[in-house]
């Protein structure tokens, strides 16, 4: 009975959390209903390919075509079906998610089966690859619009559903790993053959890890088609695919919350970056010689000194002052190169964004940010004084 | 819905050898991109994402080069001269070695001790960062092309396989004196009404007549040509071709021959144990980035200016970036001459789809390619397959 | 009754013989040594047992069935666990986490009812749990059963590896050199335990150990390889004795 209560409350909530959402959407401009929606469809793609790459260990750079598959099918049943049924939009809405998540579970299944018995990278280009097939198939393929697209009617512009899909990808995530069931998908990432010796049958468990995966990115990509209100080959090319593993790296693999925390992180910082307009070119240039820079400097206090944690943090101060400094300078000097002289559009460093974000990340903090953990006021506490394990165990 | 609508219905048997000849160049350049990613997967086991981009960077080079030359958009320097080109060579083969040197200097270096993951990512990131980051600083909207003028080797070796039908050509050469005599007679018409404005009707009868003689020629030349088979070599491409082999002995006696060649397969073969050798691995790699982006560069340099007005954007590498990646897996990864037979035989099916009529598809060859061949044959043509240890 | 047999099993490697035709056979409540010079085909044997390789040749009976080639995790149902040589725990997950993996094999509910955490995986997760916390305190790790396993010191790893096995609840269990890099005060530690294993629990134990003393005072019966062929078999005194297994050891002729 407690636990029902408890279950009935929690959901309860969550629908409470979409729909005051929607609440504060609807009050603001259609610009950020936008980001709302994209931003709930980034949490759900983030964490769902956080359950293949992060918790199953299976290192894969194709999440888009999943994506797409989704928005097409919701594409393609509204073009054929939507007037015939007479469905209120919501109905109708919740019905594409669902036929969604089919379609892109069995396009999943089709490229798991025989790509899962590949490792590490190349598994990798082997999504890449099938992610590339599927949109240039759907490019030229008439019926699917081509390389013009689908125009897709109606327009569905739901905060909530957007939301509702990514807590309940946050949900399912979250449940797996509080349960048993959750520990083969974890021991299949940290070792296959010890897995198997264990009774784990690792190729199912990689496949379910994929076509659970696959099927929240479809069902992502049917709110995608309705509140875009139009679906083409473009919008799902290997940027989008890269933008998603980013997010899911720099949560730090396996973290469901770093994954959360990385997408809304992510796709806000580049959204605020479209205000800048004229962002001057040597501005741009010094900033990477004073990453560059203040990175390898971090990198040496790292390796080289073990010192108090107080010792670090004033070095490292020293180093972020040094960058600016360095930042400063080298802005004046390239100021004069006649060939950054130009001011660029903030929307243009997008994706030099993420792919700084990867580099620096894995030459500072290869876990990234959350490493293995989640994200709890127990773990936080835990990094302030609690023992460490190599105390406990002593 | 028909899926494939004209599923071989176009195959033309006489196009086929011009194809494969197509497809043989394009594997060159394809091989010569596969040639790095081989020898550095052989020695780090890293796929070397960034090599497409490297590639990028070297056509890059190979323009800002022809630039310095005054070969540029505007400018309207007409002479150029195989030694202009040698230099363009040698300059992207040096920039994009000392590219790649660095960036494995400072970017994979440091993840050596990391999980292998780690080292991809870290690849994925350098190379949307020379995309993205290069878009900000290298000429890319509108696309720049370098000037065809660069090459002065303009013309074509045509290597006739099958003659032209001597019957039907000696009836068209019938034909020919018709459309001599009609076309004098027109000539002399519009002499004699040079100051009219309209051509009279009789000039028009004539014209009408010469115009039919013309067709009725070369209708008959056509239909004689019809079973001849003719294969058409742009010179620039079988320098190319000429090239790229000579580049390939070099790489062979490099590696077979000398001490920095053997420590790099020493190293391929084990790693660690090469390193307990006395062999110094961060030179050995050193090596091995230098010449396999060199290659790169050359592929570059040669596809940028031989194939007059290719385009050049931040993301010139990336397609065929991931087409060597396909031919150096389907070669057998680590393997060098697999890499030459992988790249080849990717130009060839390449070509053979467009031949097909699924000119849409060619870039999507690759990975059906890569993903049959990882399916039937994991370890690729030339490679093994190895069991991991327990 | 026989467990296993190992009737001339073969396995190659491209030119190497790595396993050739061995053929023993273990009774169930046996404890068996295999024994060998580094190389000789020990941990491959182990391999072909738990369906890491396939044989090349021969037969492997396990309780009745042939079990040649079958996938490993087919194999680990039937009964058979086994721990590695060059260990191979779950490294980032805790102790009690990579034993609760070597029990899940027997869970009844359905991955269903897991995504939507229902009462009845909770309460399996909970027994699995309190099963593998037992299985930790026979091992003696019961105190650092929240410990990432990756913290723990090499012996610990070693016996965390034991109880991950045994897990699974096998018939049939297979240690490969489960005191390396133990100090001598473990090694007796060890030695109780898989005697305790074998008496108490119930399990028929086959163990690779390079240690002499303590193959020797553990074993009932012991087969000796020689670069992948069998050379001795037969209780530790007349091992101890065997000038071919000598020669094997100190590299003499024969
Ligand atoms: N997957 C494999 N591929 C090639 N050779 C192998 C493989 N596994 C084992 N070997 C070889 O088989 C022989 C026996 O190895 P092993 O069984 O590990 O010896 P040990 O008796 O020390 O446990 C060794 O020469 C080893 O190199
Ligand atoms: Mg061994």
């Amino acid at each position: 009975m407690k636990f029902w209560g408890v279950r009935l409350a929690s959901i309860l909530g969550a629908v409470a959390f979409c729909f005051l959402l929607e609440a504060v959407a609807q009050g603001q401009s259609s610009f950020v209903q936008r980001l709302f929606v994209l931003a709930g469809l980034y949490v759900t793609l983030a964490v769902s390919l956080n359950l293949i790459n992060g918790i199953t260990g299976q290192f894969s750079i194709g999440h888009a075509a999943f994506y797409q598959v989704g928005a097409y099918t919701a594409g393609f049943c509204a073009s054929r079906f939507f007037a015939q049924m007479n469905l209120p939009p919501a109905a109708w809405l919740l019905l594409m998610m669902v036929t969604s998540a089919i379609t892109a579970g069995l396009a999943g299944l089709l490229v798991g089966l025989p790509s899962l018995r590949l490792k590490g990278d190349y598994l990798a280009i082997v999504t890449l690859g099938f992610g590339e097939i599927i949109r240039i198939f759907a490019q030229n393929q008439e019926a699917l619009g081509g390389a013009y697209g689908l125009t897709v009617a109606p327009k569905i512009q739901y905060v909530w559903a957007a939301w509702l899909l990514a807590i309940l990808c946050i949900a399912v995530c979250r449940n797996l790993l509080r349960s048993a069931h959750g520990l083969p998908f974890l021991a299949v990432r940290e070792d296959e053959i010890a897995s198997s010796a264990m009774g784990v049958n690792v190729t199912q468990t990689k496949v379910v890890a994929f076509v659970l995966g696959s099927m929240f990115a479809g069902a992502a990509g049917a709110i995608l088609a309705h509140f875009e209100s139009f679906v083409s080959p473009p919008m799902f090319t290997m940027d989008v695919s890269f933008t998603i593993v980013t997010m899911v790296v720099l949560g730090g693999t396996g973290s469901i919350t770093g994954s959360v925390l990385a997408a809304i992180l992510l796709f806000y910082l580049p959204e605020k970056m479209r205000d800048f307009t004229n962002i001057p070119l040597a501005g741009v240039a010094a900033a990477f010689v004073a990453i560059s820079a203040a990175v390898f400097a971090i990198r040496w206090v790292m390796q080289n000194f073990h010192g108090s944690t107080k010792d670090r943090a004033i070095r490292y101060l020293g180093i972020l002052v040094g960058a600016v400094v360095i930042w400063f300078l080298s802005k004046a000097l390239l100021g004069n190169v006649p060939s950054l002289k130009e001011n660029i559009d903030g929307s243009k460093l997008r994706m030099v964004v993420f792919s700084v974000t990867l580099v620096v990340l894995m030459l500072l903090r290869p876990q990234g940010m959350l490493g293995h953990h989640e994200f709890s006021w127990d773990w936080v506490r835990s990094k302030f004084g609690k023992p460490t394990v190599k105390e406990a165990t002593a | 819905m028909t899926v494939f609508p004209h599923l071989l219905a176009g195959l033309e048997l006489s196009t086929l050898p011009q194809q494969l000849v197509n497809g043989i160049l394009l594997g060159a350049i394809y091989a010569l991109i596969a040639l790095g990613y081989t020898m550095v997967y052989g020695v780090l086991k890293l796929i070397n994402f960034a090599h497409g981009e490297v590639f990028m960077l070297g056509a890059y080079t190979a323009l800002f080069t022809s630039w310095s030359f005054g070969f540029t958009e505007v400018g309207n320097k007409q002479d150029s001269s195989p030694g202009i080109l040698i230099l363009m060579l040698i300059v992207s083969m040096t920039v994009c070695g000392v590219v790649g040197v660095l960036i494995e200097r400072f970017a994979y270096r440091p993840m050596r001790s990391q999980p292998r993951i780690a080292s991809l990512i870290t690849a994925i990131g350098i190379s949307l960062l020379l995309q993205y980051g290069g878009q900000l600083f290298l000429p890319s909207s509108p696309p720049p092309s370098i000037s065809d003028k660069v090459n002065p080797f303009k013309g074509n070796i045509e290597i006739p396989l099958k003659p032209a039908d001597s019957a039907l050509l000696a009836q068209a050469e019938q034909l020919k004196a018709k459309v001599t005599s009609t076309k004098a007679a027109y000539d002399e018409q519009l002499k004699s009404e040079k100051d009219s404005f309209n051509l009279s009707p009789v000039g028009k009868e004539l014209r009408t007549a010469s115009q039919d003689a013309e067709r009725d020629y070369r209708n008959a030349i056509d239909k004689a040509n019809k079973d001849a088979l003719v294969i058409t070599l742009p010179q620039g491409q079988v320098i190319m071709l000429v090239t790229t082999v000579i580049l390939m002995v070099i790489l062979t006696w490099l590696v077979m021959r000398t001490t920095a060649g053997r420590a790099m397969r020493a190293a391929s073969l084990d790693f660690d144990a090469a390193s307990l050798m006395g062999i110094n691995v961060n030179t050995v790699i050193a090596f091995t980035f230098f010449i396999g982006s060199a290659l790169a560069g050359a592929g570059a340099m040669m596809n940028a200016s031989f194939l007059g007005g290719t385009k050049i954007d931040t993301f010139f590498g990336m397609l065929p970036g991931v087409k060597a990646f396909v031919a150096a897996v389907l070669g057998g990864i680590g393997n060098i001459p697999g890499a030459v037979l992988g790249g080849i035989l990717m130009g060839l099916a390449e070509t053979m789809v467009i031949w097909a009529g699924y000119g849409n598809y060619k870039d999507a060859i690759a990975f059906i390619v890569l993903i049959v061949v990882l399916l039937v044959k994991p370890g690729g043509l030339l490679g093994s397959n190895k069991v991991e240890k327990v | 009754m026989s467990l296993l047999q190992l009737d001339q099993a073969t396995i190659k490697f491209g030119g190497l013989i790595a396993v050739n035709s061995v053929s023993f056979e273990l009774k169930k409540g046996d404890l068996f040594g295999l024994i060998g010079p580094n190389g000789a085909g020990k941990t491959t044997c182990f391999n072909l047992i738990t369906g890491v390789y396939k044989p090349t040749s021969g037969k492997i009976t396990f309780d009745g069935k042939e079990i040649g080639g079958t996938p490993a995790n087919k194999i680990a149902n039937l009964g058979i666990a086994r721990t590695f040589q060059n260990i191979r725990l779950f490294k980032s997950l805790s102790v009690l986490e990579n034993v609760v993996v070597g029990g899940f094999l027997r869970h009844k509910t359905p991955l269903l009812s897991a995504l939507a955490y229902m009462p009845n995986v909770i309460k399996e997760t909970e027994s699995l749990k309190a099963e593998a916390l037992e299985l930790l305190k026979i091992v003696n790790l019961d105190k650092v059963a929240d410990v990432r396993s990756a913290d723990l010191s090499y012996g610990m790893q070693r016996r965390l590896e034991i109880a991950r096995a045994m897990a699974t609840q096998p018939k049939l269990l297979l240690l490969d050199e489960p005191a390396a890099g133990m100090n001598p005060q473990e090694k007796e530690e060890l030695n109780a335990m898989v005697k305790h294993i074998r008496d108490e629990v119930g399990l028929t134990v086959l163990l690779i150990e390079h240690d002499m003393r303590f193959v020797m005072s553990l074993c009932e019966r012991i087969v000796v390889l020689d670069a992948g062929k069998e050379i001795a078999a037969g209780p530790p005194d007349a091992i101890r004795s065997d000038p071919k297994v000598i020669a094997a050891y100190l590299g003499e002729a024969v």
